[in-house]
């Protein structure tokens, strides 16, 4: 891993992707470039008193010069409120990278499984841009991806289109609070993980919140997942 | 019985907080210095650090900030290595940077919870 670094960055660019996430981007100002790996994040001082919060980077880890984050509005907590009222030039401060939530480059792993609820979904976009772009990574993968309505999906057009690029790619969002229309998975990522054919040799890669993290973790121990396997982020 | 209370004890003298500097050399000395003298003073800090088990995610944030202080256990819970492995400034940053605020800062010299506030 590569020695975090204090940093000062310039917001580029804002994309709201719907009512509850939006998308900054940053432009490093000090220094110019920063190493990190997929599924790292970065620690962003808040206010003045020295809160920090915590967000993934979403992007390819390739672009050196700036970074994604994606961020969600509710609730609406300090880290929130700070990064939503950024105009375009204002600076932060943070230091990065950070996090040792990372896939192995030892490929030790068969397959992996990469299972997400909400927000949790940052680090797997960097990771997939990583493995599948960058990487050249051939290794079956699979995004299950939990959201509680349809409304709030995002990035769904670009998750779709490395499916399309990479067939060893295959992403499944699974809605929870599902209209009668909805065709694909239902109910929480357990439920979609039970009616899919799952190879439990493979790497799991979960990040979301502590309960789906807590559910999914005791699904693997009763397939008889190996602990060093299992691999998470807890949202908090 | 008269209660005695005992004889204060001495205090250690307290370090300068500015080093008194030694005279200016002149100038034809400077032709060949004497190599100079270099002195470390290791000052341990004031800032005592504590982990909150029950807080740890095993992030690691300090870990990879202050790594002569802070390691993981095989647990993945953030432990203790050296106290003072890191100065001051980087074992608050450490702290702050932790994501679940599981790392507590304690001003020794005056007893004040310096993180979090």
């Amino acid at each position: 891993m590569v020695a975090p670094v204090k940093a000062w960055a310039r917001l580029e660019n804002r994309v709201d992707l719907n009512e509850r996430y939006i998308q900054l981007n940053f432009e490093l100002v000090e220094p110019h470039t920063l190493s990190f790996q997929a599924g790292q994040y970065v620690s962003i001082q808040v206010d003045e008193a020295g809160h920090r919060r915590s967000y993934s980077i979403s992007n390819n880890p390739e672009i050196d010069h700036g970074f994604e984050l994606l961020i969600d509005l509710v609730p609406a907590g300090i880290g929130t409120q700070y990064l939503q009222n950024l105009k375009l030039g204002d600076t932060i401060h943070l230091v990065a990278p950070l996090g040792v939530f990372t896939v192995a480059r030892t490929q030790i792993e068969p397959e992996l499984y990469l299972i997400a609820t909400g927000s949790g979904v940052t680090p797997f976009r960097a990771m997939l841009f990583d493995l599948l772009q960058t990487q050249r990574d051939t290794r079956q993968i699979t995004l299950f991806w939990g959201m509680r309505k349809v409304e709030h999906l995002f990035w769904v057009d670009e998750f779709q289109e490395l499916a399309e690029a990479f067939p060893q790619f295959h992403f499944h969002p699974v809605i929870s609070q599902a209209l009668k229309e909805w065709e694909l998975c239902r109910g929480r990522v357990t439920d979609c993980l039970l009616v899919h054919q799952i190879n439990y040799q493979a790497g799991f890669y979960i990040c979301g919140s502590t309960p789906m993290i807590t559910d999914v973790t005791a699904f693997l121990a009763q397939k008889s997942v190996p602990k060093d396997r299992v691999h998470f982020e807890k949202f908090f | 019985m008269t209660n005695q209370l005992p004889p204060t004890p001495t205090l250690p003298p307290t370090l300068p907080l500015t080093p008194t500097l030694p005279p200016l050399a002149p100038a034809s000395s400077l032709v060949n210095p004497t190599p100079p003298v270099v002195v470390t003073i290791h000052q341990a800090g004031k800032y005592e650090v504590r982990v909150i088990r029950d807080k740890c995610i095993g992030a690691a944030s300090c870990v990879a900030i202050a790594n002569k202080t802070f390691d993981l256990d095989e647990e993945n819970i953030a432990i203790i290595l050296d106290q003072h492995g890191d100065d001051d400034e980087t074992r608050l940053l450490a702290a702050q940077s932790c994501p679940t605020a599981a790392i507590e800062v304690i001003d020794t010299e005056t007893g004040e919870m310096v993180w979090p506030r």
